[in-house]
């Protein structure tokens, strides 16, 4: 009995489903729906554009897959050999020195239509650089630059007896020598304070200032005579060395804590940090402002979007490309979520150039961080980087915990790369 | 005659059909178990880079990986974080078994369930709260270290992620946190097997409930303790999750809690070498089998000495 129930059940079921199937199908190919893949991490992807673009094209559903950046960089590598790719990758700066060796797994953004080449003009260029492959293949496009600039505590700096207003406080800082000195001065005072959330920090806004990073223009590697990768490591262990930060790690629970608490007087902030300061430390609003950064120039991070060469939609997935970095995008993208536009002509733009923030005490945001963008100098990205940034970032981090001397650190960590790069 | 023959030939065909049975599971291991080891120890001969191709290479992973001071580090971290998790967690998990053996006990089903639930919690979301608690200037940990009065005897601040011994206390005790009601249950299952009558006699021979549990309960328990032992040092050769949410790819800055998996992870996400990756999972494999070996005759020998 209870045999034939089920039987009859299932036959019944399975019917139904061929009924079903055969009466949407035709339905749905009708309107000749496209799914469009994309593997992101962070905020690359902004949902809410997503629902736009939805608006825009309905037969088009993007679907994303979001992971962080280690994490997507890895399903990427073993992914793009195979057919097994999404349609859409984004790729982050500190991996773009990897990935843009690899032309044959990538598509060349000339080949479509309309080619590449012809949007180049629009972006800032060393940034756009970054995405051009040596032997010329154009690999992607920019959705963001980093900037970088000092974000600061305007009570703390007035406790502490320094300057407050964004020019006065610039000043202090021509050059990272007087940032440093700055910190000491404001530790002295200021007992069982930090100056700066965590002092390696400037490791990376040093290196990024240079003409020359791990690689040479030629690609061969450099890391251990660059005089600006040693400078760099430097003025690290000298801030680390003078207590000006913490022994925490960015973004940590601890970290954002510290945020709140006023632990800092000042954070080495690109544009799209600002964000994440006003999100996990919201009560602290109007106590904040941002000068420039020592030198002026800077950057950190910036992702751009990559179309895989095995990709099941490239034409679809360059028109979405297209869309998601043009200029109205990108200021949306910058007033909504403060992530720093790569078209250059939005920073003269009066909605990105003049924003401010109350958040920030009014700060000129968008001026700031053209200006710091604008400077910077483009350099060699090579297969490395994000392994050499590592390494170097543990030795720094030993010297900050009073583990090793600066020159043991230094050593320790060219003996540690050489090892790991064979 | 007859009657031997139909009985043999039926019983040759069960065995056949037997077979037939669970002949899904090995294939299904061969797929899914099998043939991954095997193409491991395929790849651990090469240099190996999705991208860029690989190349044969002999024995050179290997013999990096012998000369490897970091591959050393990993293997102390992975010992050390299974020693200061698995001892405390099993005197714990015996004396709450103990409690809940008590036949007065009340609510038994609830305390059971209870014990439970951090078994059925992502080791994830236990790892993201537990570096919470141990944040340096902010953790809960630290503050409750220093109300209990430890800074008076230099005990302050303590950086829970930056120093060898500290991190893996704070890993440890998230394996703990994890695995101590699980454990527990295991533990009280079995004695609630021990027959009545051996605590009986224990206590007309005036026997305290201590002496009991020493000379009673844990001499019955000896098959289940070198269970969990060899359950344990398998699990603990594969700690990844903990340290990997609690300090990143590379285990901290000096590496001090890098274990053996997180080693062969970081290989394949910074290095990008899979070859190398391969090779230690290869190390990894002959580790657990040379424990596994001791762990059998070791237990061989208590309880042949036994019987």
């Amino acid at each position: 009995m209870f045999r034939g129930n089920l039987r009859k059940f299932f036959v019944a079921g399975i019917s139904l489903f061929t009924l079903l199937g055969g009466v949407l199908s035709p339905m749905s190919q009708a309107a000749a729906p496209i799914n469009l893949s994309i593997w992101t991490y962070g905020n690359v992807i902004d949902p809410v554009l997503i629902a736009q673009y939805k608006k825009l094209h309905p037969n088009i559903t993007i679907v994303a897959k979001k992971s962080d950046l280690d994490g997507n960089a890895q399903a990427l590598r073993y992914a793009l050999p195979s057919s097994a790719v999404p349609d859409i990758a984004a790729v982050e700066i500190s991996y773009m020195g990897e990935f843009r060796n690899y032309t044959q797994y990538l598509t060349d953004l000339s080949t479509l239509t309309p080619g590449a080449p012809s949007l180049a003009s629009k972006y800032l260029s060393w940034r756009w650089n970054n995405m051009v492959a040596d032997s010329g293949q154009v690999l992607g496009v920019p959705t963001d630059v980093g900037g970088l600039a000092v974000a600061y505590r305007i009570d703390l700096f007035k406790k502490a007896g320094l300057p407050t207003a964004p020019a006065a406080v610039s000043a202090l800082w021509p050059t990272w020598d007087k940032f440093i000195e700055t910190g000491k001065g404001y530790v002295a005072k200021q007992k069982g304070k930090a100056f700066i959330d965590i002092a390696q920090t400037i490791y990376t806004a040093v290196v990024n200032q240079g003409a020359q990073k791990y690689y040479d223009g030629s690609g061969n590697l450099v890391y251990d005579n660059n005089p600006n990768i040693q400078a760099a490591f430097n003025y690290t262990a000298a801030a680390s060395q003078a207590n000006l930060g913490t022994n925490v790690a960015q973004y940590s629970p601890d970290w954002n804590v510290g945020l709140n608490k006023g632990l800092y007087a000042t954070v080495l902030a690109p544009a799209w940090m600002l964000q994440y300061i006003k999100q996990y430390a919201p009560k602290t609003t109007g106590l904040w402002n941002i000068a420039t950064l020592p030198g002026n120039a800077g950057n950190q991070g910036g992702s751009a979007l990559t179309i895989p060469t095995h990709a099941a939609h490239p034409q679809e997935a360059w028109d979405f490309i297209r869309w998601y970095t043009a200029p109205a995008q990108q200021k949306f993208e910058f007033i909504n979520n403060l992530t720093f536009p790569t078209v250059t002509s939005l920073y003269t733009d009066p909605k990105v150039g003049d924003l401010k923030d109350p958040f920030f005490n009014n700060a000129p945001i968008g001026k700031i961080y053209s200006d710091s963008v604008k400077s910077v100098q483009p350099f060699q990205l090579g297969k490395k980087d994000r392994l050499i940034d590592s390494t170097i970032g543990q030795a720094l981090s030993r010297v900050q915990l009073g583990k090793q001397l600066p020159q043991a650190a230094w050593t320790q960590a060219m003996s540690d790369i050489r090892r790991a790069i064979n | 005659m007859a009657f031997r023959s139909s009985t043999v030939a039926p019983k040759n065909r069960g065995d056949r059909w037997g077979l037939l049975y669970v002949s899904p599971f090995f294939f299904i291991f061969g797929i899914f178990g099998l043939l991954p080891i095997l193409f491991t120890v395929y790849v651990s001969f090469f240099h190996w880079d999705p991208l860029a191709g690989h190349n044969y290479i002999g024995l050179d992973n290997f013999r990096n990986l012998f000369t490897d001071p970091y591959f050393y580090r990993a293997v102390r971290n992975t010992f050390s974080i299974f020693l200061i998790s698995f001892v405390p967690q099993t005197i714990l998990a015996l004396l709450l078994a103990n409690f809940l053996a008590n036949p007065q006990l009340k609510f038994k089903v609830f305390w059971r369930t209870i014990l439970l639930v951090p078994w059925v919690t992502s080791i994830l979301s236990v790892a993201i709260i537990f570096s919470e608690l141990f944040g340096q200037n902010y953790g809960m940990v630290n503050v409750a270290m220093h109300y209990l009065g430890l800074s008076h005897i230099g005990i302050h601040d303590v950086n829970w992620v930056g120093q060898t011994i500290p991190s893996h206390i704070a890993i440890s005790s998230m394996i703990i946190y994890r695995n101590l009601g699980y454990a527990s249950l295991i533990y009280l299952a079995s004695m609630l097997a021990i027959p009545r009558d051996l605590y009986e006699s224990a206590s007309l021979d005036g026997a305290s409930k201590l002496q009991q549990f020493r000379y009673v309960t844990i001499p019955q328990l000896k098959n289940t303790l070198t269970f969990m032992l060899i359950v344990g040092t398998i699990g603990g050769l594969q700690t990844f999750l903990e340290p990997l949410t609690y300090g990143g790819v590379q285990g901290g800055d000096s590496r001090q809690f890098s274990t053996l998996a997180l080693y062969l992870y970081e290989q394949i996400i910074i290095n990008n070498k899979f070859g190398y990756a391969a090779a230690i999972g290869v190390a990894i494999t002959i580790l657990t089998v040379i424990i596994s070996g001791v762990n059998f005759l070791v237990t061989r020998r208590i309880s042949g000495g036994e019987s």
